[in-house]
């Protein structure tokens, strides 16, 4: 650690500039020092002792510089303030440059011991304990003490502490220590295999850095301070890892002060000796100190920073490395038979730690609530209060005994068309009151509901309605792609059914809905969820969030999200008022923060990047909100962006839940409350299981992972769906008995971590699923329409992360194309199958795509994107006008300056928005430069149906005209 | 304990306020170096501090659980203090707290065009070059720590004039102002410096200070007039008991005080607000 220090303003030959830059802070010298206390034999006085030092100098056996202080104890040497003055005095590390330190405590009963301090650089363990012989007279003559060598300063900084650790830097300097062992190991090959034992736990922990730290101490050879690397990957066979350790032992590399100190080491002792303490403060933030004992045994002690490890993991460790000894240390074919074990078969846990480990992802029991279908919830609901306002939008309002009826009613009509019990209906509708009502029709007919964006391209519309084997989509669009056997049915056709109420069938193991996800055979894949499963979401959440009649919901999510599931029906199922939010209100955070305003909404659910353009809009308006609840889910969520939130709406009136959640496992499956506290922090946790639900952190071959270790995570209990529907193999391979706990489970392809408490960080996707504005996309799924359009004989899809923040993540698409082919023509055949948020926002033609030796896409080969589609049409496009000239400078070349502004210097007037990678976050950062430039508010809606700069121009300058026209201002 | 692992460095110690303040740091878990001349010097009217009362300092702290290094020097010679720090740094490897508390009160009791070179001399060497001389010997070590704490005792003496005491009331505004220019000087380093202002320190046998019984001879008055004129323009009406000044300068000393650098800190019963 250094510290810069600003050096005063003579920076000349003055010795005050040279002073300040030439004192180098020294900030553990305690570190590479290290002690001995000995007793001195009875009857022997300071005095004596004096007297020994200054005859053993005189004939060369210590050094003439050594001195000895004596310190007149007022207590006896048993008196416990004399223990801890002896304490204190082995503890103190000597002065920086280094020197042998010997002090002789006089008790005031007669006895007297001897404290001996030394860095490294003075003296070794050998030499320590000669000064002791000589001075208590116990030496040889002949025996003299030599310098251990020119050992390197012990100053460089730590590494960084491992993720494993889960430490607080807070808590930098506080000390643990927890005791390990006795293992059994044999002397002669105690450093390999302890060093062998660390190097494995390290690999199993899957930790970055794998460099051990060692501080050896030998009486017979010299001590030794190194850092070793021994690598060790599940496939090295446990036979080979000790002769291994002992050849990097070999060459192990001395520590130095230009290279980190490693994190993890270990000190071996080669003898017992109470009185020696090999470090006076810990030599690595995660130190094992391994002693021998007379039995043959060894005794360990983890000391442990706590901004490295969390007391919780420093437990966990020291059983683990307990363990491991153990294992490494005896025979190999004692503990694994006739097999030839390799380091990813060792086991880490016992099956208590393994069952403590599963009881953390299962933080509370399910609530006990029978199981139900949606509709009979529903129904219930709408029995006790019939007049109570159910669901509105702008032009329309439905009490609970309206929506009940007008469901009902459209059941029947469904239920004539063959909609029923094991049948699925799609429903292709925008966000109305209608849509809810039909979803609800659906139910009542015992059918499971399919859902689908009507902005969805034709082609996504026919796979999914072939893949799902509908025979019945209602919809309101005109252009419903036709298919063989398939009726498209408006929902205005299904009003007027005089046929008799079908009886609500009420399984509820049947399925409720199918929502499709993208998968990663490339084809999108319809999770199957049944009724029970939405019933258990709201009997986990209904208490905790007091959801009830009072509250109003918002619709704000398209349908086939599944973040609607959550809404529609945990406000319909719990009595609340459900506010459809239109489209193209849903796009602008300035109209619907009116909504919220006027509707007096009070339980909201957003996207992180969505709440981040309504939060900005609510920072700047004065109208209150009535929310008293936000929940968080589709994406990660970053909890800093919500400190300015937090100074206008403190957390104890508006609460803020971060849930985590996938479609497999019906929505959510962990609750996390943030509050300021977790805002310092910048935790990344997403909290605990909901009630009912399990979790739990697996390796690859679904062993339980140890608390901080990432690993994948598995969701069981209350909300995993029933299949992927239609796709026998991925469901057995994602959908799995687990022999653990004997309950099926959702591997998520999700990577985590569980911490103490049973909170679970997500780190992301295993595998190359991407969330991009809060859509999850499989690269691979975008990756196989490129390779569908026949120019094209190669693709890869990278996700750009930007500059990091949630409107800059973008796709990056790369192509191979055949002479024929050309970049544009790819890019339209991708609009025509993929939706919007799929759409690569750069297409880039390479010659090849560079590949690893695992013969994955080398990302880091890949070559900058082409800036933007622009590039490509540029070429028929007019010139960008000239800067300068600006009294001439028309409203044309302003409204490109603003379109420049928000997506890049090289925009051409003609450019397409969304060609560009326009999304809505970028369209209201477009919307506020068009501002700044001086223009009128542009609405969303107009920038949508204008999408180049050069209409937008034309579509404002004729709205001024009418405006100046009417004589409005 | 408020400086556990911690070594102070006490001027002055062997009586009087250097002996409170060592006394209070020993109680709080310091281990101390002991610095006094012990000795008589020329032109300074009255007996200084003894061997005997060095040694006796010595003990009280390690009866209080102290390890003490306690050594004779004269601040007025740099090589002395060298030594002495020199010595502590091998004993303790570290210093973390100096207390600049070495000073006279006399020759005094004269005009300012009365004084001569030799009593103006003595004043200042002793009273301000010897705060600076100590300073200079354990800068370096704290600048490698990157930590310490210097506490100068200056007085109320160097906040307002007294008459008769020109050398004094120089030397101890004099004392100010190196406080304020180190802690700029060091602020960087991570080391402060504060100055502490008793007014007049009530004479506690245990201590064996000499202080007050000074400024009464120079004045030539008795002691107990002294206090009784004290007392009258002291605003609580209560002379400051020794403890009191080694209360603060523990505060200064300690980390309780990390964010105190520069200030002067008056410990005189309001006398100076006057």
């Amino acid at each position: 650690m250094s510290t810069r220090i600003s050096p005063p303003p003579t920076a000349g030959p003055g010795s005050a500039a040279a002073f300040f830059a030439g004192t180098t802070f020294d900030a553990r010298p305690a570190r590479a020092c290290h002690g001995l206390v000995r007793r001195m034999p009875e009857g022997l006085t300071a005095d004596r002792i004096a007297e020994r030092l200054a005859a053993a100098q005189e004939s060369g056996a210590l050094p003439a510089d050594l001195r000895l202080w004596v310190e007149d104890v007022a207590t006896a040497a048993a008196d416990p303030a004399s223990e801890a003055l002896r304490v204190r005095e082995a503890s103190r590390a000597t002065r920086h440059d280094g020197r042998l330190r010997a002090v002789l405590l006089s008790y005031a009963d007669g006895v007297v011991d001897l404290v001996l301090v030394a860095h490294r650089r003075a003296a070794d363990s050998a030499g320590l304990d000669l000064v002791g012989r000589i001075l208590a007279g116990a030496a040889d003559d002949t025996e003299r003490l030599t310098l251990p060598g020119d050992l390197p300063r012990h100053t460089a900084a730590d590494a960084a502490p491992p993720a494993w650790g889960m430490g607080d830097p807070r808590r930098t300097g506080v000390t643990g220590a927890v005791r390990i062992g006795p293992v059994a190991i044999a002397p002669q090959s105690a450093a390999p295999v302890l060093l062998a034992a660390t190097a494995l736990l390290l690999a199993r922990y899957a930790d970055r850095d794998r460099t051990v730290g060692l501080l050896a101490v030998d009486r017979a050879d010299r001590d030794r301070f190194a850092a070793v690397d021994l690598p060790v990957d599940d496939g090295t066979p446990l036979v080979d890892l000790v002769r291994h350790a002992e050849n990097a032992l070999a060459s192990a590399a001395p520590v130095s002060a230009d290279r980190p100190v490693p994190a993890v080491g270990i000190v071996v002792l080669s003898e017992q000796d109470e009185g020696y303490r090999p470090f006076l403060e810990l030599p690595f933030p995660v130190t094992f100190t391994w002693d021998p004992r007379r039995d043959g045994t060894h005794v360990g002690r983890l000391d442990y920073d706590e901004a490295a490890l969390h007391p919780e993991a420093a437990e966990q460790l020291a059983r683990h490395v307990g363990r491991l000894t153990a294992l490494v240390g005896a025979k190999p074919d004692d503990a694994f038979g006739d097999r030839t074990p390799v380091s990813g078969d060792v086991e880490l846990m016992t099956d208590e730690e393994r069952a403590a480990l599963l009881d953390l992802g299962r933080p509370q029991p399910a609530p006990l609530r029978p199981a139900t279908t949606v509709h009979a919830a529903f129904a219930r609901r709408a029995a006790e209060r019939p007049g109570a306002t159910a669901l509105s939008d702008a032009t329309r309002e439905l009490t609970y005994a309206q929506l009940d009826e007008a469901a009902t009613r459209m059941s029947a009509a469904l239920a004539e068309r063959g909609a029923g019990p094991g049948t699925f209906v799609g429903v292709c509708m925008d966000r109305d009151t209608d849509l809810v009502v039909t979803l609800l029709a659906v139910l009542k007919t015992g059918a499971a509901y399919v859902p689908m964006d009507p902005r969805y391209p034709v082609e996504r519309l026919r796979y999914t309605t072939e893949d799902a084997g509908l025979r019945l989509v209602v919809t309101t669009l005109d252009e419903f792609p036709a298919a063989d056997g398939v009726t498209a049915v408006h929902p205005g056709a299904l009003t007027g059914s005089t046929a008799a109420t079908p009886a609500p069938a009420d399984d509820p193991d049947a399925p409720a809905y199918v929502i499709y996800t993208s998968g990663s055979t490339g084809k999108p894949k319809g999770v199957v969820v049944p009724h029970r499963n939405v019933g258990a979401l709201m009997a986990a959440t209904t208490e905790d969030m007091r959801l009830g009649p009072d509250d109003v919901w918002t619709l704000f999510h398209s349908s086939s999200f599944d973040f609607s599931v959550w809404e529609i029906w945990g406000c319909l199922l719990t009595g609340g008022h459900l506010v459809v939010v239109p489209y193209w209100v849903s796009r602008s955070p300035e109209e619907f923060h009116a909504l919220l305003v006027q509707r007096r909404v009070t339980v909201l659910s957003q996207t992180p990047s969505a709440f981040a353009s309504l939060r900005d809009v609510h920072l700047n308006q004065q109208q209150s909100l009535a929310l008293r609840l936000v929940v968080f889910g589709g994406e990660p969520l970053d909890v800093r962006s919500l400190e300015l939130w937090f100074r206008r709406e403190p957390h104890d009136r508006c609460r803020l839940v971060n849930m985590f959640g996938i479609t497999e496992t019906t929505v959510h499956v962990t609750t996390s409350t943030v509050t300021p506290v977790e805002v310092a922090a910048g935790s990344r946790s997403v909290g605990t299981a909901l009630p009912g639900w399990t979790l739990s952190v697996r390796d690859a071959r679904g062993r339980v992972q140890p608390l901080g270790v990432p690993g994948e995570i598995y969701v069981g209990g209350a909300g995993v769906a029933d299949r992927y529907l239609n796709r026998p193999e991925l469901t057995a391979e994602r959908f799995v008995d687990d022999r653990l706990t004997g309950e099926r489970a959702y591997r998520s392809g999700d990577l985590g971590r569980l911490r103490p408490g049973g909170r679970l960080d997500h780190l992301g996707r295993i595998d190359d699923q991407v969330k991009v504005r809060g859509f999850r996309i499989e690269l691979g799924e975008i990756r196989s329409v490129l390779l569908d359009d026949p120019t094209v004989s190669a693709g890869a899809v990278v996700l750009n992360q930007g500059d990091g923040d949630a409107a800059g993540v973008r796709l990056d698409a790369y192509v191979v194309l055949r002479p024929s082919g050309s970049v544009a023509e790819v890019r339209r055949r991708l609009r025509e199958v993929l939706p919007e948020h799929m759409v690569p926002a750069t297409l880039t033609a390479v010659p090849g795509i560079p590949l690893t030796v695992n013969g994955k896409v080398d990302r880091a080969k890949l070559p900058e994107p082409d800036q933007l589609p622009a590039a490509e049409a540029a070429t028929g496009a007019a010139p960008a006008a000239e800067e300068g000239a600006p009294a001439q400078e028309g409203l044309a070349d302003v409204v490109l300056r603003a379109w420049r502004a928000t997506l890049g210097p090289e925009v051409g007037p003609d450019d397409d928005f969304f060609d560009l990678g326009g999304n809505s976050l970028l369209a209201v950062r477009l919307s506020a430069a068009l501002r700044r430039e001086g223009l009128q508010s542009v609405p969303l809606r107009d920038l949508y149906l204008q999408p180049t700069a050069a209409r937008l121009a034309e579509h404002l300058t004729a709205r001024q005209a009418a405006e100046a026209g009417t004589g409005r201002p | 304990m408020r400086l556990s692992q911690k070594t102070a460095l006490v001027t002055g110690a062997a009586r009087g306020l250097g002996r409170a303040c060592a006394l209070r740091f020993a109680e709080e878990g310091a281990d101390l170096v002991l610095l006094d001349v012990a000795a008589d010097i020329a032109d300074v009217p009255y007996p200084l501090g003894t061997p005997d009362q060095l040694e006796a300092t010595a003990r009280l702290c390690r009866e209080r659980g102290a390890s003490v290094l306690a050594a004779r020097a004269d601040v007025r010679q740099q090589k002395d203090v060298d030594a002495v720090v020199a010595d502590a740094l091998d004993r303790f490897g570290r210093i973390d707290v100096l207390v600049n508390n070495a000073g006279i009160a006399a020759p005094s009791g004269k005009a300012v065009h009365e004084i001569t070179e030799d009593e103006w001399g003595v004043m200042l060497d002793v009273d301000l070059s010897g705060a600076w001389r100590t300073i200079k010997a354990v800068v370096p070590s704290m600048a490698k720590q990157r930590s310490g704490s210097i506490v100068n005792i200056s007085s109320t003496a160097g906040l307002v004039g007294y008459r008769y005491f020109a050398g004094y009331v120089a030397a101890k505004h004099g004392l100010i102002g190196l406080t304020r220019a180190a802690a700029l000087d060091y602020a960087a380093l991570q080391i402060r410096v504060n100055a502490l202002c008793p007014g007049q320190v009530r004479e506690e046998p245990t201590l064996e200070g000499r202080m007050l019984s000074e400024v009464a001879r120079s004045l030539g008055v008795a002691p107990e007039d002294q206090e009784t004129a004290f007392l009258e323009s002291q605003p609580m009406n209560a002379l400051v008991n020794p403890e009191d000044v080694s209360s603060a300068a523990l505060w200064l000393a300690s980390d309780d005080a990390r964010q105190v650098t520069g200030s002067v800190v008056t410990v005189d019963g309001g006398f100076s607000t006057r």
